[in-house]
């Protein structure tokens, strides 16, 4: 079957809308393609080598070159999917599509931007990865904004699921994001991405019922989400790629992006573990809702989350009650998420100066106050982010979790988490579904 | 008999001859005449019930996209792949047998709870419920309307560690109890109070309508009420308990969005979450396909159990 | 014999008669002619668990606070239309999610209702009169619809969906398909039922009168069939509007999101007390939708047998 592609905005019909528009919808025949593709078994036939969809990276023989902080990877501008011309006037009475995480985005933020360009918005969300790229890969979604994590650029390219943006359009890029953040590995020239927030991954647990001293003192921390001292009240996240990262970690192993089945084994051995030692629990709203709600004491966490963790606190937590535990040598999970405009999207001239807007200071920042995960913006100084008073009146980040901000020089030292290869990806997978299957 | 004087001599001839034949409903309906009616409706459930199933079959045994791994369904038979199917397979007599036993275990008890306080219930309004009837009809009835989904998350308000729950059993001197950290007790009394009503009213719509000569035979004979029920009310009840079970536990088997709710513990995982997981998750197409054609298997029986009482509860009637 | 007393039911006519005339008063713990307590206790106890929890959360909209499990006075309106929680503009009917889910919500419940009651009615009358093989397939395909767990129904709409009929879009096409797949059902029971014991008289009356068979059945039969179809616009919209399963699988853009994937989704996330006042609204809906299916249910069978709230639940 070919690649649901080819939705170019104001462009023609689709090859297969064409089809199936001349064989009649109202008749319930297999798409055009199926019938196609009889006379070849599906699956088989050439879909590029990893070369086509990028140069550099690391080449695993995969369909798609992984992109590592070495080894960082330009993705190829492909003639069928272009960027727009220059100089564009906005769309008109545009609703502006967003596809996003739950409760990742201000909402004012959005609203003021509506104001000030005329437009409406409407937030669509996801709850995993795996969701959005289905939803996304058939195609008959328009998003204008879509913001993907940096591990599945290789898939998003190679399935021209993304437009390449034009950069006329976002001055603010050049002018007020971290340098090495501006022509990342994951997308040198940021040919198809900007950033959106930077965050580290660590455990945020309750002040009042493990002492800083405790957690930082350990010879290794994670311990601490497996104590049964903490029984029933120790969570992960609903989140392979974290938790599994997590559990290498526990386990002394540094290369949280392993393609070795013997890692992964032991991966799913020590996290079944978890089960019977602390009842593990997963969520994705653990660190930042429920750990202040005193329904966890100790939780796998984004800084991010822990961050914004203070506007949930029940009536007897005090927000000095949050805490944030992050490796002191500044060498654990770090990444950066990242904003994109598909190439479905509606209104791409809109969505450019959206993404040019979410750029600028102001409105970087205040997001930042309501979601709690720093954007990396040149002019606001780590050092000052405990002190310095957001619009809600209290600093961005709590001195008390100092270990949430997050530094330009973090990215030398951390471990960023890289694209899989589809059966690295599958093998990850399955340790996942074991774990959350309770298996013995 | 005359048809109507509009219709044309050969029409006219047709219905006489049809009329003079055995007819199959006795009324003189042209041949074919209920064949239109129903085509429509036969027609959906062909195109939107049983080719999807098709749909699921060419899944599990075909192929994904190298890329994104999504399902690649083939329709031809011969080119068919069971590798996907078989591993599959595998793992639910492998990882996932734990998963498949603990639901079976939860069913099955909350099917037991459900059974023995919805007859108790049903039978008390079938028999008691006198003047109050209606009342108690309204009650039962209202679960049905408001959303599963409002009553879980009423359930789980009650239960969370600072809710009411834990205020009533520490305002009695009992220890508070963490209700949502992942106990099965918590999913299997959810569970119970999702479903319940549907055992309650087929079961009421049966005691209602026992025959109560039955019952006073019974009586008559010098059966104390007692033995009148174990007697002669139970095992009347017998094919109405199966078939309120059956609708009460099937559902039970294809249930993910309890747990969620009220667990979210790998310890509390059920068949339906891991149907759901898969369906969600890149690479896993064939395989959410092949679980889905084993639960289907798996519930073909009961299905059938109950698709043949209610035909012969029709044709009782 | 004394006159029937107050414990009458239908089918135990007589044993109403066997109390004693004037007994004299024992305690409601001993008297023999009590009804069973232990059962007495049980039904009101469960009636209790089965409604309080629920009442509650209908209580916890109205609340000031964040939380929706601990209720925090004084009881405001803040959820419902006012601006949430400290102004951030999340209530039922202000946040414009909630508002678009509501509307989906019913755009759903009226658009499936209307395919699926004329479609299950039109079914239910062939497949009454119409014997032979390929009826009995149709019956079982479609009480299989019923009793199938609602996610295989998800899963398997969702890949005819997405790789067989793909000239039916993700959202609300998609999701108005597999509702009325399996709602259809229910016109088709709730119909056939009523058929049965309204029987083929008078149809046959009609046919002797000279009626041709278009006329006996859209005169006499439709009408006779009147309650019950109201029954089933009534249940089905209903069912539609509580319906979760279906809907989430076959969601496409934020326009498709129903009340409750919203429930569930929030529930699941940072629950407020709006998730409970949407929750209550869809409960006032329903109950408004069920409360006018009766109504319209008993005017059109005056004069049959089995009116009354039994009679229309003896029709679920």
């Amino acid at each position: 079957m070919a690649h649901p592609r080819e939705r170019r905005p104001g462009s023609g019909l689709s090859r297969r809308e064409f089809l199936m528009r001349s064989l009649g919808a109202a008749v319930a025949l297999p798409s055009a393609s199926a019938i196609l593709a009889a006379c070849s078994k599906p699956g088989e036939g050439t879909t590029g080598s990893a070369s086509t969809v990028g140069t550099g990276g690391v080449d695993l023989g995969g369909p798609y070159p992984i992109a590592t902080a070495d080894n960082p990877v330009t993705w190829t501008i492909y003639d069928d999917v272009p960027p727009i011309a220059d100089g564009l006037k906005i769309e008109e009475g545009a609703t502006l599509q967003l596809y996003n995480w739950d409760q990742y985005i201000w909402k004012k933020q959005v609203e003021k931007f509506c104001e000030g360009v005329g437009c409406d918005y409407k937030i669509t969300t996801f709850q995993n990865m795996d969701e959005a790229l289905t939803k996304i890969r058939t195609g008959e979604l328009k998003f204008d904004i879509f913001f993907p994590t940096t591990d599945t650029f290789g898939k998003l390219v190679s399935a021209k699921l993304m437009q390449p943006l034009n950069h006329s359009y976002l001055d603010h890029l050049e002018e007020n994001v971290w340098p090495q953040l501006i022509s990342p590995y994951y997308d040198q020239g940021s040919r198809y991405s900007v950033p959106y927030v930077v965050y580290t991954t660590g455990v945020a647990y309750r002040r009042n019922v493990v002492k800083d001293q405790d957690i930082y003192g350990m010879s290794n921390p994670f311990d601490i989400l497996f104590d049964p001292a903490h029984k029933g009240r120790s969570g992960v996240y609903d989140s392979y790629r974290d938790t599994m990262a997590m559990s290498l970690l526990h386990l002394g192993n540094e290369d949280v992006n392993t393609d070795k089945q013997a890692d992964i084994d032991a991966v799913e051995a020590d996290l079944i573990g978890m089960i019977d030692a602390v009842d593990v629990r997963y969520s994705i709203n653990g660190a930042y809702k429920l750990l202040p709600e005193n329904q966890y004491d100790v939780h796998l966490s984004w800084s991010g989350d822990i961050a914004a963790g203070w506007f949930y606190v029940s009536k007897d937590t005090a927000y000095e009650d949050l805490g944030y535990w992050f490796p002191e040598d500044r060498r654990g999970m770090i990444g950066s998420d990242t904003m994109v405009i598909p190439t479905t999207a509606e209104h791409p001239v809109l969505a450019h100066e959206f993404l040019n807007f979410m750029l600028s200071f102001p409105a970087a920042m205040d997001n930042f106050a309501w979601v709690g995960y720093q954007p990396p913006q040149n002019d606001a100084d780590p050092d000052t982010l405990t002190t310095t008073k957001s619009v809600w009146g209290e600093p961005y980040i709590f001195p008390w979790m100092e270990a949430a901000v997050v530094r330009k020089e973090d990215f030398e030292r951390g471990l960023p988490q890289w694209e899989l290869t589809p059966d690295v990806d599958d093998m990850w997978h399955d340790a996942w579904q074991n774990f959350r299957a309770g298996a013995k | 008999m005359r048809s109507s004087d509009a219709l044309e001599p050969t029409k006219a001839e047709r219905r006489r001859a049809e009329r003079a034949a055995a007819n199959e409903t006795g009324i003189w309906y042209p041949r074919g005449y209920w064949k239109r009616f129903a085509a429509p409706g036969t027609l959906w459930m062909l195109l939107f019930f049983l080719v999807p199933f098709y749909v699921i079959v060419s899944v599990a045994f075909g192929t994904v996209d190298p890329v994104f791994r999504s399902p690649l369904p083939v329709y031809q038979p011969w080119w068919w792949t069971f590798d996907a199917a078989a591993e599959a397979v595998g793992k639910i007599f492998g990882p996932f047998r734990e998963t498949y036993i603990r639901t079976f275990t939860f069913v099955v008890v909350a099917s037991g709870i459900c059974l023995v306080l919805g007859y108790s219930v049903a039978y008390y309004v079938a028999r008691f419920g006198g003047r109050r009837r209606t009342l108690f009809l309204i009650l039962l009835i209202s679960p049905f309307w408001i959303s599963y989904l409002m009553r879980m998350l009423a359930w789980r308000s009650l239960l969370t560690e600072d809710g009411y729950v834990n205020g009533i059993l520490s305002g009695v001197g009992l220890p508070v109890v963490g209700w949502l950290e992942g106990k099965p007790v918590t999913v299997i009394l959810g569970l119970v109070y999702g479903y319940i009503p549907y055992m309650i009213l087929p079961l009421y719509g049966f005691l209602d309508r026992i025959d109560g000569a039955l019952l006073e035979a019974g009586r008559d004979l010098g059966a104390s009420p007692r033995q009148t029920f174990w007697k002669v009310t139970l095992p009347l009840s017998k094919p109405a308990i199966a078939a309120a079970l059956v609708i009460v536990s099937l559902p039970m088997f294809g249930d993910y969005y309890t747990n969620n709710m009220l667990s979210n513990s790998p310890r509390t995982t059920m068949i339906g979450n891991i149907l759901d997981d898969s369906v969600n998750t890149s690479g896993q197409g064939p395989e959410a396909a092949v679980f889905t054609l084993v639960l289907m298997v798996m519930l073909l029986i009961p299905m059938l159990y109950y698709l043949r009482s209610t035909a012969r509860e029709l044709a009782r009637r | 014999m004394s006159a029937p007393t107050t414990t009458r039911a239908p089918g135990l006519a007589r044993t109403g008669a066997r109390t004693p005339p004037a007994p004299p008063k024992r305690s409601w713990l001993h008297d023999p002619w009590r009804k069973p307590r232990v059962l007495e206790s049980i039904t009101w106890v469960y009636i209790a668990w089965s409604l309080l929890p629920v009442l509650l959360a209908i209580f916890m909209s109205f609340s000031s606070g964040r939380s929706n499990s601990t209720f925090q006075g004084p009881l405001t309106l803040q959820y419902w239309t006012g601006t949430g929680f400290e102004g951030d503009g999340a209530s039922l009917f202000r946040d414009p999610d909630l508002r678009s889910a509501i509307r989906q919500t019913f755009t759903l419940s009226f658009v499936t209702m209307a395919i699926a009651v004329p479609l299950g009615v039109a079914f239910a009358i062939g497949l009454d009169r119409w014997r032979g093989r390929p009826a009995s397939g149709s019956n079982v395909l479609m009480l299989m619809s019923f009793v199938v767990p609602e996610i295989i129904l998800g899963v398997t709409a969702l890949y005819v969906v997405l790789y067989l009929f793909t000239f039916i879009p993700l959202g609300t096409p998609a999701q108005v398909m597999a509702l009325v797949t399996f709602q259809m059902s229910y016109p088709v029971i709730i119909v056939r039922a009523r058929l049965l014991s309204i029987g083929k008289e008078y149809e046959e009356a009609a046919m002797d009168l000279g009626a041709p068979p278009k006329q006996s059945i859209t005169r006499v039969l439709l009408p006779l069939l009147m309650p019950a179809i109201l029954a089933s616009f009534a249940i089905v919209f209903a069912d539609t509007i509580d319906d979760f399963v279906t809907v989430a699988y076959l969601s496409g853009a934020a326009e498709s999101q129903t009340l409750s994937m919203k429930i569930y989704t929030q529930t699941r996330g940072a629950p407020t007390p709006a998730v409970n006042a949407a929750a209550t609204f869809m409960l006032i809906s329903t109950t408004l939708v069920i409360t006018l299916g009766y109504l319209a249910y008993r005017r059109f069978s005056r004069g049959q047998s089995d009116t009354g709230v039994g009679g229309f639940a003896s029709q679920v």
